[in-house]
């Protein structure tokens, strides 16, 4: 076998955020793709796939970030990924309609001499602005395929396949001599150059090094040093130290060239540079908080709306596919236990799994509708001092939101957070905020047992929800969004457009394809050995292993406030908060099994609220109350928590420490409340 | 001259002076704030970052930010 046909080409796609990258990667690869996370590094990791005559190529989505400096793990990651030899061709994409700023990039680029190509993106909004792109001027000054492209219409990708192709064959690499010549008028600029290691170091030409060296960039200050001989570190050190404000003088000189590569080739009217009206309102600072909670809360209205099919589909299934499938198991002389396994465990993860992907496909789709037509930076803009505080971006009051209504939207959510730390941080939060499913029982358990006094329950759950949410900030904050990663915000508003349905379709169609089958994996798996736990051949409680376990250690649930029914209850409410009262219901009224109440298919006593009174005091009743809102949400929100950080590990460690901080309330709430009540 | 975040809605001028350190500096030069380029400040409010509008793009700047930049003169 030929190593060097079989050998597939890599793409990388380098791009500023509001690029269109994400837009290309997914047109190119549908549904091919895979995610994970760079070794070691809290930074996502985007690969797919596409055939084209025979050929397979791999497109690495390398992290949308403004340059190629070092100020953060993005950053180095992308750069290191390119000149690292790994990539056959460089995509670099520039929004055309903002070329001025938006060539950033390829100047920063310029000096690493891998293959690349020039995508000016997003052609249709500069023509809508009235600017004339000449694409052709701009390739004779770089010396590498310029393409005038709209990564939104698929249909149209033919003229990036043709570069794709050119690139691949003439392996140009980008010219920088105008750049060069600019350079080189800075003060020390020559000397610094002389010094660098002469053959570059990977794809990285001694004009790049040395420029990285003025701007002050430690990483590749400290390689260049190694690499030099020891009489010439002491010169290098000292001229490195001379300069002054290096990223200023060497980003003057980057936007100069820009503007001269500008010149000739784009003509038209400049954009208007005042604030339009709806943008007055969207920033304002009495405005623009109030209009982007209700664009979000009408945004979860609206989610339902797609979302409602699914949900109704999968509440059926139960009631439609049990009786049958118990029927002909039966026939066939399938063994109880089988045929528990089946129906319970089997039917009841599908409907989970589909009631879930309805939601998350209306939050997708609704906040992708609010991101693709450029209001989410908005969002970011009025809520960022706010979020801030929590050391997240202002976006992340979003997925907040949506978790009042269901922690599962919410973490679906946190996708538009194109930070992987700060998107597990926010789903960490999220899951602090109570859930509808928490209004379900928190009403009517205070009100049997405080009267009068419940609405101070449901304010005291609010306030220990802000609490949690800024402890749980401090306890995961530090590991997962770094100090440095704690500065201002310094973000584009990108113009509004109109959003293009295909392309949104086409993205949140894949999207909930994929999240269907990782989240049946998990709910399978919970359920699985919550069933195991809770069953027994005959239906009675105390014969199944879950209350052995819960009898048995009620001497130390006891600590918590918690009997071992009310214990049994708290866990059952981590697979789905509804159950808390079904499982009560269960285990003093013995109306059904544990797990026929935790998935809602067996009834509740009528006179449960009396029945609740008898058995349980004040105290413990107020301790369960805090320790069940503030449990894991659901076995699904566990699932939709995979799906975003797919991270096993940050997964459970997030919903251990629900629990442990669940149980810790409930002490502290049942012991304090046991000196009053 | 006077610092970026005080300067009021609508003005115009040119960036005159930026200050800060090596990571500050790369992050304002990446988003097309250079020494020289024209500003219009399109939203001053305390409390709020500040939006600006330059090299053709609508910016978001933190408010202790722009305390390190310095803007003066009016667009030529």
């Amino acid at each position: 076998m030929s190593t060097v046909q079989t050998k597939e080409t890599v793409i990388a796609l380098l791009g500023q955020p509001n690029s269109g990258k994400s837009t290309l990667f997914n047109g190119l690869t549908g549904l091919r793709q895979h995610v994970g996370n760079w070794p070691g590094k809290t930074v996502e990791q985007k690969e797919g796939y596409f055939t084209r005559g025979g050929v397979k190529y791999t497109v690495a989505d390398l992290p949308g970030t403004y340059s190629l400096s070092a100020n953060s793990d993005e950053e180095i990651i992308t750069r290191d990924y390119i000149a690292g030899g790994k990539a056959d061709v460089v995509v670099i994409l520039a929004d055309a309609s903002q070329l001025e700023r938006s060539l950033f990039m390829l100047a920063d680029f310029a000096g690493i001499e891998t293959t690349a190509v020039l995508l000016l993106n997003l052609m249709d909004v500069a023509q809508e602005q009235g600017k004339i792109v000449d694409a052709q001027v701009l390739e004779k000054k770089l010396g590498i395929p310029v393409v005038p492209f709209s990564a939104t219409d698929v249909k149209h990708y033919d003229g990036f396949y043709t570069a794709l192709d050119r690139a691949l064959s003439e392996r140009k690499t980008l010219r920088t001599d105008a750049l060069a010549e600019r350079y080189r008028k800075l003060e020390g600029f020559t000397q610094l150059e002389a010094m660098m290691p002469t053959q570059g170091m990977g794809d990285y030409a001694p004009l790049w090094l040395a420029a990285k060296v003025m701007e002050g960039d430690a990483p590749v200050t400290a390689r260049v040093e190694e690499l030099l001989a020891k009489e010439d570190r002491a010169k290098f050190r000292q001229l490195a130290c001379a300069v002054k404000d290096g990223a200023l003088h060497t980003g003057q000189c980057k936007f100069d060239w820009i503007d001269s590569l500008l010149d000739r080739a784009v003509s038209g009217k400049k954009r208007f540079e005042g604030l339009s009206k709806f943008d007055r309102l969207a920033t304002s600072k009495r405005w623009g908080k109030p209009l982007a909670v209700a664009i979000i809360l009408l945004g979860l209205i609206a989610s339902f709306i797609p979302a409602a099919p699914f949900m109704i589909v999968g509440s059926m299934l139960p009631s439609l596919l049990t009786p049958g499938l118990t029927a002909g198991l039966t026939a066939i002389g399938a063994p109880q236990f089988v045929i528990g396994l089946i129906c319970d465990v089997g039917v009841n993860a599908l409907y989970f799994a589909i009631s879930m992907i309805g939601f998350v496909f209306g939050i997708t789709l609704v906040f992708g509708f609010i991101e693709e037509i450029g209001y989410m930076a908005r969002i970011s803009y009025v809520f960022d001092n706010t979020m801030a505080k929590l050391g997240l971006q202002g976006k992340a009051i979003m997925p907040f939101l949506v978790s009042f209504g269901c922690t599962i939207g919410g973490a679906a959510g946190t996708r538009v957070i194109d930070n992987w730390g700060q998107r597990i941080l926010t789903i960490a939060l999220a899951w602090a905020v109570p859930c509808a499913a928490t209004w379900a029982i928190v009403p009517m358990i205070s009100s049997v047992f405080f009267g009068v006094w419940a609405p101070l329950v449901i304010v005291g759950i609010f306030l220990v929800a802000l609490l949690h949410m800024w402890l749980t900030s401090k306890v995961f904050g530090r590991q997962l969004v770094k100090e440095e990663d704690r500065t201002g915000i310094i973000m584009e508003l990108p113009p509004y457009h109109r959003p293009k349905w295909g392309n949104l379709l086409r993205y949140v169609f894949g999207r909930t394809k994929d999240v269907l089958i990782r989240a049946l994996k998990v709910i399978l798996l919970i359920s699985l050995i919550f069933w195991l736990l809770s069953y027994s051949s005959d239906g009675d409680v105390t014969a199944s292993v879950i209350y052995k376990i819960g009898a048995a250690i009620e001497p130390v649930t006891r600590i918590f406030g918690l009997s071992w029914q009310t214990f049994l209850a708290f866990i059952s409410s981590a697979v789905s908060k509804e159950a808390a009262l079904g499982v009560l219901s269960s285990l003093y009224a013995g109306t059904g099994t544990i797990f026929a109440s935790t998935v809602g298919a067996a009834g509740q006593a009528a006179n449960l609220g009396e029945i609740l009174v008898a058995n349980i005091s004040p105290a413990e009743a107020l301790a369960f109350i805090f320790a069940v809102t503030f449990n894991i949400p659901c076995v699904v929100a566990v699932a939709s928590t995979y799906n975003e950080t797919h991270s096993a590990k940050w997964t459970v460690r997030i919903a251990i420490y629900y629990i442990c901080v669940a149980l810790l309330m409930s002490f502290v709430v049942y012991h304090v409340a046991a000196l009053f009540l | 001259m006077k610092k970026l975040s005080e300067a009021k809605n609508g003005e115009t001028g040119v960036i005159s002076a930026i200050c800060g350190d090596t990571r500050f500096l790369s992050r304002v030069t990446s988003i097309g704030l250079t020494i020289g380029c024209p500003v219009t400040v399109l939203q001053n409010e305390r409390k709020r970052p500040i939006l600006i509008f330059s090299r053709d793009s609508m910016i978001a700047l933190d408010r202790g930010e722009c305390d390190n930049i310095q803007m003066g003169g009016d667009k030529t």
